[in-house]
Parts: C-alpha cells; sequence; structure tokens
C-alpha cells in the first residue's frame, strides 16, 4: 500500500468518526458506539475502505496507549486495595460465564471447541470500552471504577493464557494436559518476569529518568511512550499481551511527579488513534453472515447483558463482602463483550479450529452488547441515585469521584508559574492566610511551599478544572510566556473569574487589556519605583 | 509494533543527547535515525508511512503557528527582512548549486530548500531565553512567519516546473484560492470549535476534520499535500483557537515530528564523503551569507546593529520546511537519493549550530567587525557630574522622568533612535550605542557618575557594566532572585523587580478586599465575602 493511501484511508476514518461524533453529541452517545457506526456505513455499508495493516497498528497502539493511561491513574496502593477481590471476583466469574457460553453453544449444537470459544467470547468484559467511559465519566478512581479495572485486568491475564495455549493448539491441533500445563506456566511466569522488571525498573531506572523528564517538556512525551513500548515489545517476547505490557509502564510511572503532565499528553494521542481503532472495527463487522445464526447471537447477547452482571454481582456483594451500591455499578458496568472476544474467534479461525462465521457471530453480539452497556455505564450513577435504596448515602457520600457535584475548593486563589514573582505571591497570600494553589509545569519550582500545589500547564483545560479555577475567588498568572498568559486569561474572563496577569512587557499589555483581564502586575514599571527608592536609600535622591 | 519501539527507542536517545549537549533535537532525531539505519533494520512500508504521515502533521502544526499578530508592531521590518532574506538566499543557493554541479532543476529545489529558517529551532530558543517579545524576537517571529508562507506558495511553482506555463499558474491560482479558504475558515469555522473547548476527544476530532477538508480540497486541485496541511494550519492560527488547540496538537506533533525526524534519518542512511563536502560548502555558506544578509536588511528597515546582528544569527540555518521540500523532489524523481542527503545534512549540521552561534558572545565579537558601528556619539555637552541610566525602556523612562523632576542630570545610553528621541524630551542627555559595550562607556570616562543604573535585560551585558564602573555603585534591574545573587556576587546593587510587582499587586488585591471595584472590568464574584 502505498504512502498517500494510507493518508486518504486515515483521512476516511477520521472524517467520519468527526462527523458523527460531531453530528450525535447532542444526543449524548457514547463515542465508542459512534465510531462503531461510523465504521459500519464506511465498511460494509459502502465500502469506501478496506482497512490496511497500518490502521490496524495504529488501533493497536490506540489500546496500548490507553492501558498505559489506565496505569498511569491507579496508584500501586489502589491496586493492592481491590486486588484481592478482583482476583477472586475475577477469576470465578470467568470460569462461571465461560461455563454458561459453552452450555449454550453445546445446545445449540456447536463442536466443543467452538462452544468453548463461545463461552470465553462471553467472560471477557471490553477493558477499553470500559475505561474510556469510566474516565470520561470522571468515575475511574470511585470504588466501583477500580473494582471494574482490576476485574478487567484479572480477564486480560486470562486472555493471555488463552491465546498462549491457542499457539500451541494450532501446531499441535489437540487439547492434551501438558500443553494447557505449560501455557498456563508460561503465561504466569511471563506475568512474574514481567512484574519484577517492572518492579526493579521502578527502583533503579526511573528516578533519574523522571527528574530529567519534568525538566525537559519537549521530550517527556517521546521518553514516556518509549518506556511504554519497552514494556510492549517485553510482554510480548513474554507472550503476554500488548495491553499487559501497557498498563504495567503506566502503573510504573503512576506514583512519579510527571505523571498528571504525562496523562495530559498522552490523552490526544491516545483519543485519536482509538477512534480510528473502533471506527476500523466497525468497517470490518459482517453483519449479514450473523444474521443467519441469529438464535445463537440473541443467547449470547441475553447471557452477557443479563447472566454476567448477575453473577458479578453476586459476586461482589457475596464474596467481595461489598456495599449494594459497589457490586450493582461493579456488575453493570462489565455487561458487554470485549474486543478480545473478536481477536479470540478470529485467531481460532485463522487456526482452523472452529468454522469462519463464528467470527460474524461474536462480532455482531460484541456490537450490540457494546453499545448497550455503554448507554447503561453512561446512566447507571444517575438510575442508581433515582431508584437504588435509599440507604446508600450512609456508605460513600463525598467519596464518590465523578458523581459528586461539589467542587474540592471554594474560593481560593490560584497562582501560575513559579518564578521569582509567583513564589513571593504564593508566600504573602499564604501568609496572609488564604488558600492558595500553586501551579507550574516544573514539578521542581513546586517544592518548599506551603500552599496546594499542582503540576501542569493551564494550557490544558483539565489542569483548570484540577485547579477550580471557576469556583476561585482569583486567579494570577506570573508566567513571561505571552501565549500561555492569553489563554488563561481568555478562558478566566470567560469564566467570569477574576484574573490578574504579569504584564511583563509593554507589547502585551493591549492585548490583555483587550480581553478584560483586572489586573496587570507590569513588573518592569514597578521596577522604576523600587529603583527610585534605592537612590533615595543611596542618599542619591531626596525622599 | 517492535519497529515502531525501535523508533520510539532512537527517538528518545535523540532526545536525550539534544538535552545532555543543550542543542534543539530536531537534528539529533536525524542522527538518531541514521545510526538506526546504520543497524540494518528493515523497517519496509513503515519509513515510507511515517514520513508522509510526518510532514503532515508537521506543516498542520507549523501552521497553526502562524498567527499574524505575534510580529506586531515589527511586521513591516519582518515583511522587508523576510522577503529580502528569502529571495537572496533562493539565488545564492541556485549559484550554490549550479557551482557544485547540479542540474538546473535540482538546483532550484535546494534554492528554495535553503532561503527558510527554521521556526522550529528558532522559536525554542527564543522561548528559552525569553526574548520573544523583545523587538528583535519579534521581528525574528515575523521574518519566520514570512518565509513559510512564501515557501508554502513557491512549492507547487517547482513542483510543476516542467509542466510547462499554464500548470505553474494554474497551480498558483489553486493555491491562492486555498489561501483565501483557509482566511474564509479561520474567520467563521474554525470559532465554531471553541463550544468544544471542554470537550477533549470532540474538539480534537473537530480540528483533525477540517485538516481532512483542506487535504481533500488538495487533492482535488492536485496540489502537493504539503499545501494543504500547511493552510489547515493556518486556518487555526487565530488567537483563541490556536491557543485552544495548541495543547491537543502539541502531543501529536511531538509523537509524529520525533517518528518523522528518525525515519528521515532511516532512509537518507550515512553521507559520502562527496556529499559530506558539498553540505559543509553549503553550509559555510549559510552560516556566513545569512547574518550579513539579515543586518544589511535589517538596518535599512531601520534596526539598530545589534538586534540586526542577533537576528541574522539565529535565522542562519535551513528550515524543517527545507526537507519537505526535498521529500517532494525526490519523490517527483528530480532530486537525487544523494542531491537529497546533501539537503538533509545541510539542515540537521545548521540547526545543531544555531545555538552555539547564535550567543550574546559571538554578537558581540561580530559588532567589532560592523562598518557603521556606533561610535558612541551625543548630543549637547555632557554635563559634569550626572547619573548614568543604561537603556530607556519601559523601566528606564519612568525612571527618567523621576529623576529630572528631582532636578537631577541624567545620561541616557540606548542604541534605539526612537528610545533616545523620547529621552532627549524629557531633558536627558543621550548617547547612542550599545550600552555594554567598553567603547561607549568610555564617552562618559570623563563625567563624574553619582550612580549607574542598568536596565540592561542580558547578564553577558551586566557583567560588563559592572566590570567598567568597579568604583560607581550601580543599580541592576533584575526580575528573578538568582539573579539578584549573581549581581550582588559581582559587586552590583539588585534591585528585584519581580518584589515590585508583586507588592503592587498585593496593595491592589488589599484594596480590592476592602471592598473597591477591580478596574477596568464589573466582576460578578465579590471576593470580600470570604
Amino acid at each position: 500500500m502505498s504512502p498517500d493511501a494510507l493518508l486518504a484511508e486515515l483521512g476516511w476514518v477520521i472524517a467520519a468518526a468527526a462527523v458523527a461524533l460531531l453530528a450525535t453529541r447532542p444526543l449524548r452517545l457514547p463515542p465508542v458506539l459512534v465510531y462503531v457506526a461510523a465504521g459500519l456505513v464506511l465498511g460494509p455499508v459502502t465500502g469506501v475502505i478496506h482497512p490496511s495493516e497500518s490502521t490496524h497498528l495504529i488501533g493497536e497502539v490506540g489500546i496500548a496507549l490507553l492501558l498505559f493511561l489506565v496505569g498511569l491513574e491507579l496508584s500501586p496502593a489502589a491496586i493492592r486495595d481491590v486486588g484481592r477481590n478482583a482476583l477472586v471476583i475475577g477469576g470465578v466469574q470467568v470460569a462461571v460465564c465461560t461455563a454458561l457460553g459453552a452450555l449454550a453453544g453445546h445446545l445449540f449444537g456447536y463442536t466443543v471447541l467452538e462452544a468453548l470459544l463461545l463461552g470465553l467470547a462471553v467472560a471477557f468484559s471490553s477493558t477499553v470500552v470500559v475505561v474510556k467511559l469510566l474516565g470520561r465519566l470522571g468515575q475511574l478512581t470511585a470504588p466501583h471504577g477500580r473494582l471494574s479495572v482490576g476485574i478487567l485486568l484479572v480477564q486480560d491475564v486470562v486472555v493471555a493464557i488463552v491465546l498462549t495455549l491457542m499457539a500451541g493448539l494450532g501446531s499441535a491441533g489437540n487439547l492434551s494436559t501438558g500443553a494447557v500445563l505449560e501455557g498456563v506456566g508460561r503465561a504466569f511466569g511471563g506475568l512474574a518476569v514481567l512484574v519484577g522488571v517492572a518492579a526493579l525498573a521502578a527502583r533503579l531506572v526511573l528516578p533519574p529518568l523522571v527528574r530529567w523528564m519534568a525538566r525537559a517538556q519537549d521530550a517527556v512525551l517521546v521518553w514516556s511512550l518509549t518506556w511504554c513500548f519497552v514494556f510492549i515489545v517485553a510482554a510480548e517476547l513474554l507472550g503476554l499481551s500488548v495491553e499487559l505490557g501497557a498498563f504495567m509502564a503506566g502503573l510504573t510511572l503512576a506514583p512519579t511527579v510527571v505523571h498528571g503532565e504525562l496523562r495530559r499528553r498522552v490523552q490526544p494521542l491516545a483519543d485519536l488513534f482509538l477512534a480510528i481503532f473502533f471506527v476500523v472495527l466497525g468497517a470490518e463487522l459482517q453483519p449479514g453472515a450473523a444474521f443467519e445464526s441469529l438464535p445463537t447471537v440473541l443467547a449470547l447477547i441475553g447471557l452477557v447483558l443479563v447472566a454476567k452482571p448477575l453473577v458479578l454481582g453476586v459476586l461482589s456483594r457475596w464474596a467481595g463482602r461489598l456495599d449494594p451500591r459497589t457490586s450493582t455499578l461493579t456488575a453493570s458496568t462489565l455487561g458487554q463483550m470485549s474486543e478480545f472476544s473478536f481477536i479470540l474467534a478470529a485467531a481460532a479461525v485463522a487456526a482452523g479450529l472452529v468454522a469462519d462465521e463464528l467470527v460474524s457471530i461474536i462480532g455482531l453480539a460484541g456490537v450490540v452488547t457494546i453499545g448497550i452497556s455503554a448507554a447503561l455505564v453512561q446512566s447507571q450513577a444517575t438510575l442508581w441515585r433515582r431508584w437504588g435504596p435509599a440507604r446508600r448515602a450512609a456508605h460513600d457520600g463525598t467519596s464518590e469521584a465523578g458523581d459528586g457535584d461539589r467542587p474540592a475548593r471554594l474560593d481560593h486563589t490560584v497562582v501560575v508559574g513559579m518564578n521569582s514573582l509567583g513564589r513571593r505571591l504564593v508566600e504573602a497570600l499564604v501568609a496572609r492566610g488564604e488558600r492558595v494553589v500553586a501551579v507550574d509545569t516544573d514539578p521542581f519550582k513546586l517544592e518548599g511551599l506551603e500552599s496546594e500545589t499542582l503540576q501542569g500547564s493551564t494550557d490544558h483545560w483539565s489542569v483548570l478544572t484540577d485547579a477550580c479555577v471557576p469556583e476561585a475567588r482569583l486567579v494570577v498568572s506570573a508566567l513571561r510566556i505571552e501565549d500561555a498568559n492569553s489563554l488563561l486569561a481568555y478562558r478566566c474572563c470567560n469564566l467570569g473569574v477574576p484574573v490578574g496577569v504579569h504584564a511583563f512587557d509593554q507589547s502585551v499589555r493591549a492585548d490583555l487589556e483587550a480581553l478584560g483581564v483586572d489586573y496587570l502586575m507590569d513588573s518592569k514599571r514597578e521596577g522604576a519605583r523600587r529603583l527610585r527608592d534605592s537612590l533615595i536609600e543611596l542618599e542619591v535622591l531626596d525622599g | 509494533m517492535e519497529t515502531l519501539a525501535l523508533f520510539l527507542i532512537a527517538a528518545a536517545g535523540g532526545h536525550f543527547a539534544a538535552r545532555a549537549l543543550g542543542v534543539p533535537s530536531t537534528p539529533l532525531l536525524l542522527v538518531a535515525g541514521f545510526v538506526l539505519g546504520a543497524t540494518g533494520l528493515d523497517a519496509g512500508a513503515l519509513v515510507q508511512e511515517t514520513l508522509v504521515l510526518g510532514v503532515t502533521a508537521l506543516l498542520f502544526i507549523a501552521g497553526v503557528e502562524l498567527d499574524p499578530r505575534r510580529p506586531q508592531r515589527q511586521l513591516g521590518a519582518a515583511v522587508r527582512v523576510g522577503v529580502g532574506q528569502f529571495l537572496a538566499l533562493a539565488a545564492l543557493g541556485l549559484g550554490a548549486a549550479s557551482l557544485l554541479g547540479w542540474d538546473p532543476l535540482s538546483a532550484a529545489y535546494l534554492g528554495l530548500a535553503l532561503s527558510a529558517s527554521s521556526t522550529l529551532v528558532v522559536v525554542r530558543i527564543l522561548q528559552r531565553r525569553h526574548e520573544m517579545f523583545e523587538p528583535f524576537g519579534r521581528l525574528t517571529v515575523g521574518v519566520l512567519l514570512v518565509q513559510d508562507l512564501l515557501l508554502i506558495a513557491l512549492v507547487p511553482v517547482v513542483d510543476r516546473m516542467t509542466d510547462g506555463t499554464a500548470a505553474v499558474a494554474l497551480g498558483l491560482a489553486g493555491t491562492a484560492a486555498l489561501v483565501v479558504a483557509a482566511w474564509a475558515a479561520s474567520r467563521w469555522v474554525s470559532p465554531l470549535l471553541l463550544r468544544l473547548e471542554r470537550d477533549g476527544e470532540a474538539l480534537l476530532l473537530g480540528v483533525l476534520l477540517q485538516l481532512a477538508a483542506f487535504l481533500l480540497a488538495t487533492a482535488l486541485l492536485d496540489l502537493p499535500l504539503a499545501v494543504g496541511a500547511f493552510l489547515a494550519g493556518v486556518s487555526l492560527a487565530r488567537f483563541p483557537v490556536s491557543a485552544v488547540v495548541r495543547p491537543l496538537l502539541t502531543s501529536l506533533g511531538d509523537f509524529f515530528t520525533a517518528l518523522f525526524f528518525t525515519a528521515l534519518g532511516v532512509l537518507i542512511g550515512l553521507p559520502t564523503p562527496d556529499e559530506a563536502i558539498q553540505a559543509l560548502a553549503l553550509v559555510a555558506l549559510l552560516l556566513v551569507a545569512t547574518p550579513i544578509l539579515v543586518t544589511l536588511v535589517g538596518e535599512a528597515a531601520g534596526l539598530a546593529a545589534r538586534p540586526a546582528v542577533e537576528a541574522g544569527l539565529l535565522l542562519a540555518q535551513a528550515s524543517e520546511l527545507s526537507l519537505v521540500v526535498g521529500l517532494l523532489g525526490l519523490e517527483r524523481g528530480i532530486l537525487s537519493e544523494s542531491a537529497f542527503t546533501v539537503l538533509a545534512l545541510v539542515t540537521a549540521l545548521t540547526m545543531l549550530l544555531t545555538p552555539i552561534v547564535a550567543t550574546d558572545r559571538v554578537t558581540v565579537w561580530l559588532l567589532r567587525f560592523h562598518p557603521f558601528r556606533n561610535p558612541g556619539g551625543h548630543a549637547g555637552d555632557l554635563p559634569r557630574r550626572a547619573i548614568l541610566l543604561l537603556g530607556a525602556g519601559s523601566t528606564g523612562m519612568p525612571l527618567l522622568a523621576a529623576l529630572r523632576r528631582a532636578g537631577r542630570d541624567v545620561i541616557v545610553i540606548d542604541d534605539d533612535p526612537a528610545v533616545l528621541g523620547r529621552a532627549a524630551e524629557r531633558g536627558a542627555v543621550v548617547v547612542r550605542g550599545d550600552a555594554s559595550s567598553p567603547e561607549t562607556l568610555a564617552t562618559v570616562a570623563d563625567v563624574t557618575l553619582d550612580v549607574v543604573v542598568s536596565t540592561l535585560r542580558r547578564t553577558h551585558d551586566n557583567r560588563r557594566v559592572l566590570a567598567a564602573f568597579p568604583n560607581v555603585p550601580v543599580l541592576v534591574r533584575v526580575f528573578d532572585e538568582q539573579e539578584a545573587r549573581w549581581v550582588q556576587a559581582e559587586g552590583g546593587i539588585p534591585v528585584l523587580t519581580s518584589d515590585a510587582a508583586a507588592e503592587a499587586f498585593l496593595d491592589w488585591l488589599a484594596g480590592w478586599d476592602a471592598g473597591e471595584r477591580p478596574p477596568g472590568r464589573q466582576s460578578s464574584v465579590s471576593p470580600s465575602t470570604t
């Protein structure tokens, strides 16, 4: 394929995704669903694109980046927190759901291997869809969010085992106990090695690297992506999934000072590549073949939407001893099929183990369940609030991220840019007893301040919300960066938050005044006053 | 995935080396690519695909940076300097290529490629030195803007040179149509993106939709896609759209730029001795010709000697767009691989040399050879006893007024005639010249100085001033505490403007809290309730 053809293909994919997303914005549909629908139009309906290997690679990178982001969000403490529950609930759930699915497959008259594949397809939930949805809703760090991600990761490990097994089966063609044991051993061995390497790297390599990255803003993205890809390649070498590698890479970076900045920088790339992934996914579906086996498809959908959440809910409530809200939300969050279900089916077909039609069946059931569950996840918090038992308030309440409406701060002052001026302002405001949030891109410039601190560039909208700028009583920028100051001033003025900006040069005054800035700190003119005072002190001038 | 990982590892290595050596990352990314290519990596189609995606991303983002408001009052001068440098360098490049024995078409490509300077490199240096807003910084940014536009306008011309005049004219007409479309989009379409400001994903896709639309139009007009990508960027270049989309595009830009330059390095491979010699000759040409040209045109456009030389040194490199032009020539089969290698080498080397060449030290050294350097002449008699004020900008001028009100004699040294005119109006004796050069300072050697006040910004200049007046108290205006400590250690008296600004701000805030409304805008928020 010629490079220009790739550009054309990407052009179509992105344009379709963008048009679909922007056109359906008033409906507030989950983007995942919109992208798959756009893909259906581009692929099976109109035949405009036939996804190439390169677009697949981009999609794969998108998934990796998403898992990298998940790792970045979670701290090892949070993992330990839900680790045991996730292991128990996830493990039992996968076993039970696989059995249920396989039973259904057997009843529909499929072979043992085909039935098993259908069972696995039911058991796995979609890491990509869930993380993307929860991330958008700000629920990733909520109790049900953390548990869901934990269970998804347990499922990922099972996927890795199954994929390893399948590779062995393809060549051997039989399911001997030795092969199974070898596959399981390899997957767990690989995981142990990866975790060991990650822990070692986090201790030895990372600290100097992070110190360096924090000061080299241009290189932060490339360095962190390199870190991510090294883990991915290592995971691949160990026979594990790309996702697990990327997740481990993110996890090692999560406790470092740069994690917030990394998240903000990786997010746009992940958004773009994932949009491509989902459009391509939609473009490759063959709904025609699946309609011929409609009963199987409907049975799968029923199992995924009803049986799986039930199993999960019961396990969380009784085995995990979790409160009803967390149990219910976790269960409904995971009620869809995974992209791995497709990948597994495709791999099984390629190895000649099962009939071709299974890919389409699983594909259709997958898209339908993803669509329905996405809509459900989006509204589940509201549904729970309205229909759930009233006593839930005693359990959570304020600890719930995402659907709490109360801001974390109110009537505070945000000071941006920790140069001499910014630090001086923070010190003085803190001394006056004010609540101050100091913001800078360099975490080392935030050290030793007595105020709250936030690392990041105010060019990112999310930094403004993290600093609760809309609720602030005043925002002050000491930066000597024209564009950053103008953007901050523009946004604050739109929000109606009073803003003072450092006018470090006469040439920047006019624009800032036009934006409606409340106060201009004219360091040069004030410097003249200070110089005159110094001359008086030197007795060159009379007071 | 593995190849991509290797590219990223190479790019990370390039970034690391750039940081360690204190040079721009672009050339070292190329070098990392050379190294990767030399290991015999079989990257296959990935190199080609990365290059196409990379060029598109690079030009799109370059376009977004093209905010016509940046040069402010320096726009007129920037146009003159930009066009002058562009034409002269294109002619020189053409001549040099002919001398090196290149065919006329290749020479035309080389001429065009060498005529612009690198926005990536120069803007980064200006930002790091906090010089973006200095008059010469704004001038330099303006020059880059003019050159980028000229280069993009001429790409379709060289692209169609072999197809006859009619094709060239059609190409120009198509480009003009796209420029109009970009202008119209920047007025009426791009502002709609601001509604998506809080939804990063939708904003990103909206921005890329605009890019896709421009690319489609470019393809329909049969123009090089690079032109469309660049103009799509230009359609987003107006504030506040540009500022809102920049963080998103920076991520994509960092990623694709790193991959692009690394892939380019893999593509080129190691140069032969002959290619290296040709490249060195062209590097020498750029390094010598650019500062001279820019200084000449710049002074004709009203710049003082020193900023003109500084701008000249800063602009002495080939551009990332040079590589784009080269790639286009390569793709059309006009530039040989060898010629492209030479071009890439010139670009990498000149970019590497810029931070080494464009320093205060080199500027000061070069000024010694400046034939029309101002000798430090002054109008009117020098007083016997005075206060010496170095630099009369936004700090110097109000101070001068206060000193004159107190009835003191003041001598002002500055190199900007307009500033000196205003100082003279306020009753100062003015000396035109570089306020830190010992020769200029020697003009006031016979005057008894009560005190010297320096509002010069550069550490290097203040060091020379402090050395020139060991027995007179020297007040030095500084912004940061680190500079203040340094001035103190050198025997000067630092005056911290950051401190002064903070104090004034706190006074304002106290007044506001006491119930006064903020000046300028009526705020709906009442902070005094806390």
